[in-house]
């Protein structure tokens, strides 16, 4: 009887978390929590809050795939203007040295603090939960966990909330 | 004798070739693991530096940023010279010397330059004249390297259209960022929206459009068999022409019924050509803007 509960309780738990990151779980990206209430100087719409998170994680995504599998056009799906310019750059002269870099993304927590007046644009700071290695060929050659704040713009682009600055910020 | 001796010199000879070959690898690690990485305490984007090293040997070093990575062997002891180039984009930085356990490692962060670039939205890009809060300018503040600066930096919003009084604004920024909300001015035209910072400028073009028509005027006369009816020059409030096409409705009551005429409004006036009446009350309309009225075949 014992074991049935616990399997119970387990898929009720899995239900629950998929249902508390929707962004997550329908993109495969990581897990956004999105705190939306002191943007200024306008309130984000409950479809926007969806649509950023959602877009932001799939940014993540992008950005994990770009710099392990060193492609640069991966990073189409998340970014635009000067963070895709930035991260091809990485992508770049990551492949010219031999390195790739692989994210395990723990998650984000973040926060919207300016939403501009004609909603084309969003300024969060972000607290990034993540596993870096960074490999040359196959050797691992450093590794370490870190939680890392970021500053993020993002525009609408192409019908969707893109990354435009993805800045890490001193600790 | 003599092979005996030879061979036993021969092994001799290997076996201390490679203690000198172990004694080697033992100190190259030894150096390695003693190596350490000295990094600035700040570092500005695109200024280089050295990154001092102690111990001795040689070794791979690896620079590790949001944009940049670079791999190339260095020999510890002397400094490691970090190009401007290596440092341009903003953010954190990991040198690495050696692999492994036992790499010296060091973590910088690398702040923005000075204010170089603006991205400036500026929005509508058509609006109507003498409207309060109805334009808003947003500024984002680069470095020359596209890096956001964080430092607060004031950024001077000006607003003026040709022949009227400009409106200026210092707002300094907040995360990089510096928005302001800014009335429409009452003269329509092309008004010339900037946003500067200290002696870059960004312009942007905000037409200025007559706002709905004010004190809409009505004349009539009977001409062969119609009422031809026209409007005075029609203007906003603030005295802009309307923008020709305009749409002015014309509606005439009479015994008959109703008669409604639309016109646009041609060189500023609105002109139309209604049935002939012996009794009837004409009056004129744009949009939501009611204006006179007046009676033909009778006096009112």
């Amino acid at each position: 009887m014992k074991p049935v509960l616990a399997a119970l309780v387990m898929l009720v738990a899995a239900g629950f978390a998929a249902d508390t990151n929707p962004a997550a779980s329908k993109n495969n990206g990581p897990k956004v929590d999105l705190k939306a209430g002191s943007a200024q100087p306008r309130q984000l719409e409950d479809t926007t809050e969806v649509a950023i998170a959602r877009d932001y994680s799939i940014a993540w995504k992008a950005l994990a795939t770009a710099l392990g599998e060193n492609r640069a056009d991966a990073l189409d799906a998340g970014f635009v203007g000067v963070a895709r310019n930035k991260f091809g750059k990485a992508v770049d002269n990551q492949n010219k040295a031999g390195l790739r870099r692989r994210y395990t993304d723990r998650g984000h927590k973040l926060e919207a603090i300016f939403y501009s007046p004609d909603g084309s644009a969003m300024q969060l700071r972000d607290t990034a939960q993540l596993d870096v290695e960074v490999l040359d060929g196959n050797t691992v050659i450093q590794r370490e966990q870190i939680a890392q704040p970021y500053l993020v713009v993002m525009t609408v682009a192409e019908g969707s909330w893109k990354v435009r600055v993805l800045e890490e910020l001193p600790k | 004798m003599n092979y005996l001796a030879n061979s036993r010199n021969s092994f001799l000879r290997r076996l201390a070739d490679m203690a000198i070959i172990l004694a080697m690898c033992w100190f190259a690690a030894y150096a390695a693991r003693a190596a350490e990485l000295k990094v600035p305490q700040q570092v500005v984007a695109g200024q280089g530096f050295s990154i001092a090293t102690s111990g001795s040997g040689s070794e791979t070093f690896y620079l590790i940023g949001p944009a940049h990575v670079a791999k190339r062997d260095v020999k510890i002891g002397e400094p490691i010279v970090i190009a401007g180039e290596e440092v341009r984009a903003a953010g954190r930085y990991v040198a690495l010397l050696g692999k492994g356990e036992g790499a010296a490692r060091a973590v910088f962060y690398v702040a923005a330059d000075k204010p170089a670039n603006i991205n400036f939205l500026a929005r509508p890009s058509r609006v109507a004249a003498a409207k309060p809060g109805a334009i808003s300018g947003v500024a984002f503040v680069f470095d020359q390297f596209n890096n956001a600066v964080l430092a607060p930096t004031p950024v001077k919003f000006n607003l003026s259209v040709e022949g009227g009084a400009p409106v200026a604004r210092t707002v300094k920024t907040q995360n990089g960022i510096a928005w302001t909300r800014m009335d429409s001015g009452r003269k329509a035209g092309a008004a010339q929206f900037v946003a500067s910072v200290g002696e870059t400028s960004v312009r942007r073009v905000v037409e200025q459009v007559a706002a709905d028509a004010c004190n809409l005027r009505l004349k009539a006369q009977r001409k062969d068999d119609v009422v031809v009816v026209e409007t005075d020059p029609v203007r906003d409030c603030a005295g802009n022409p309307v923008p020709d096409g305009t749409i002015v409705t014309f509606t005439q009551v009479d015994g008959k019924g109703r008669s409604t005429v639309d016109a646009r409004v041609k060189r500023g006036i609105a002109r139309a050509e209604l049935p002939p009446s012996d009794g009837a009350t004409i009056s004129v309309a744009a949009g939501v803007v009611i204006g006179n009225e007046i009676h033909i075949g009778g006096a009112r």
